[in-house]
């Protein structure tokens, strides 16, 4: 086990989002405080209060997972095709790295940054709504489950990708629309039969209501079948990155 | 470039000492495909450890091709490399563990400042920073790198860039150096000091395995070289041996008067004249044959002005091995 070379890695990994600090790590704060501003303060005091808090509370969770999602999945898909694509990832593929090493180097650099991301966000909901976690340890799980999940989605893209653009097609046709449906801004209860039952065919929709649970203490599913769904999604997602490392797909002729 | 120490060897976590008595290199019957086209077909040859070997061949022959399998950034469609004795598939790290590579393009991390491009790459080789710091600074110093130690590799020049591979592939202390075109693109001084340092590497112990498109470099510095074709060995030998291959020269010789005929001797050597000229011209004579043609020239009342003695090079045995 290079454990030196995989810890050298995620190094790597945090360098790069703080040399591009502005493109990585402030929008997304900055985003998710106009939607606090926008939707939780002036339109959210119109509304009743959902899941027990206000409405700019319910929100905190849902933004917090739309910027890991968004994130993690972004950090990784950029960082090992722009490795492709510049072919510095040769200086690892030469190296005694195992597919395994590299694989995790890049899915806990990545996982460092979505946290970094929703600790921030988490703060200032503690600061502008009173809003904070009721449950850490589920805080803290969910939250990495889902980043590994996206990171490893993010590897495989990146693995795939033929130019730039097409690395945005995951976020532009499914990434952001389901996240947004998946229940960042709405509960299940206002929402029309039909649609509540289709969010169940919608990943992210587990991930939301998984996470705002640790906030809450409430969810519309069961928190062990919503875990048990993004656990396998997890699982599935980290073998095919697997087995894509490990056989060199487009890094390796 | 400065003239130092060598900088200190460092030892990785878990040290691979290669197998004794294993050469350095040795690729067996390697085939590789891309598709319908064969790119090396059915090569085999052996670098001998402490060797300075060159692998010559016109673009597109598999150079890169070949290189990529050694290091593990292509998969063979069969045939095996072992690299110290160590098989470079079934023992992939102590394999990659032996070599430093020096690519010809320039695959640098572009978030990196020029000394961490050295500590990350002896990182990804499982060595720690603080073992490596030192031997990072030396490797700077010795490469003139000092003073750019901490800005990224966009804002360097050609000729520093060329210098940061040739350090980044020594981080790791290896004992084989792959060089992929090293000097190309590099002034004529700099291609001159990289030359002696890389006798120097050699003298240290340091296997070279180096292509180059500059065959007076692969002249100069290589004892070995093996020549490449559309994917074939088409030689393997010293670099001597493959001199001699083509009788070397061409021998043209001014006399006093015009010529009119030649002594037979000359004639049956293939000797030539315009007629009416001063100048007589052998190919393929060696250096002992000289001395006769001269007595014979002598002997038929020649004064002799002016004797060219011209050797023929590596470029001249490539380019008629490598023929289409």
């Amino acid at each position: 086990m290079n454990a030196i070379g995989m810890w050298t890695l995620i190094k790597r990994e945090m360098i790069r989002s703080f040399k591009i600090i502005n493109q990585v790590i402030w929008p997304p704060v900055i985003t998710t405080l106009l939607y606090v501003f926008v939707f939780g303060l002036a339109l959210g005091s119109r509304i009743q209060h959902v899941q027990g808090v206000t409405y700019a509370a319910f929100l905190i969770p849902g933004l917090i997972m739309l910027q890991v999602i968004d994130s993690s999945y972004g950090e990784c898909s950029s960082s090992v095709f722009q490795g492709r694509f510049m072919n510095s990832v040769q200086e690892m593929l030469v190296a005694p790295m195992s597919a395994l090493e590299m694989v995790a180097g890049y899915i806990l650099g990545s996982v460092a940054r979505a946290v970094l991301i929703a600790n921030i966000i988490m703060v200032l909901g503690l600061i502008f709504v009173h809003a904070w976690p009721q449950n850490w340890l589920l805080y803290f799980f969910v939250m990495t489950l889902v980043a590994v999940l996206f990171s490893a989605l993010g590897i495989i893209f990146g693995l795939m990708a033929e130019k730039f653009d097409h690395l945005a097609v995951l976020t532009t046709f499914a990434i952001t629309p389901l996240v947004f449906v998946g229940g960042v801004f709405t509960a299940q209860q206002f929402l029309p039969p039909v649609v509540r039952n289709l969010s169940l065919f919608n990943p992210m929709f587990y991930t939301i209501d998984a996470f705002r649970y640790s906030y809450t203490g409430q969810s519309y599913l069961s928190l062990g079948f919503s875990l048990g769904v993004i656990g396998a999604l997890t699982v599935v997602a980290l073998a095919i990155a697997m087995r894509m490392m490990a056989a060199g797909y487009k890094l390796r002729t | 470039m400065h003239q130092h120490p060598a900088p200190p060897s460092v030892q990785t976590i878990k040290e691979h000492h290669p197998i004794a008595g294993a050469p350095a290199l040795e690729i067996s019957n390697i085939v590789k495909r891309y598709g319908d086209f064969t790119a090396v077909d059915d090569i085999s040859l052996r670098v001998e450890a402490g060797d300075f070997f060159g692998f010559l061949g016109p673009n597109g022959a598999g150079k890169t091709t070949t290189i990529n399998a050694i290091v593990g950034l292509a998969r063979l469609n069969a045939g095996s490399i072992k690299i110290f004795g160590y098989d470079n598939t079934s023992e992939w790290r102590a394999a990659r563990a032996q070599i430093g590579l020096a690519p010809q393009e320039y695959n640098f991390d572009r978030y990196l400042s020029i000394r961490d491009v050295l500590i990350f790459q002896a990182g990804y080789f499982g060595l720690r920073p603080r073992e490596i710091a030192a031997r990072a600074d030396a490797l700077l110093e010795q490469f003139g790198l000092s003073s750019k130690a901490k800005v990224e590799y966009t804002r360097i020049s050609g000729g520093m860039k060329r210098r940061l591979t040739l350090a980044r592939a020594l981080i790791n202390n290896p004992r084989m150096l792959i060089l992929d075109e090293p000097t190309a693109g590099v002034d004529v001084e700099l291609r001159l000091e990289l030359w002696d340092l890389l006798r120097e590497l050699n003298r240290q112990g340091i296997t070279i395995f180096l292509t180059t498109h500059y065959l007076e470099e692969a002249e100069a510095l290589c004892r070995n070289i093996g020549i490449i074709e559309g994917g074939k060995l088409a030689a393997l030998e010293s670099t001597q041996s493959l001199l001699a291959r083509r009788q070397e020269t061409l021998l043209t010789i001014r006399v006093d008067r015009p010529v009119r005929a030649l002594p037979g001797g000359l004639v049956a050597r293939g000797a030539r004249f315009d007629p009416g000229g001063t100048r007589i011209s052998i190919e393929g004579v060696t250096a002992n044959q000289l001395a006769t043609a001269l007595t014979e020239l002598e002997a038929a009342g020649f004064g002799i002005e002016e004797v060219d003695f011209k050797r023929s090079t590596l470029q001249d045995v490539f380019l008629e091995l490598t023929r289409r």
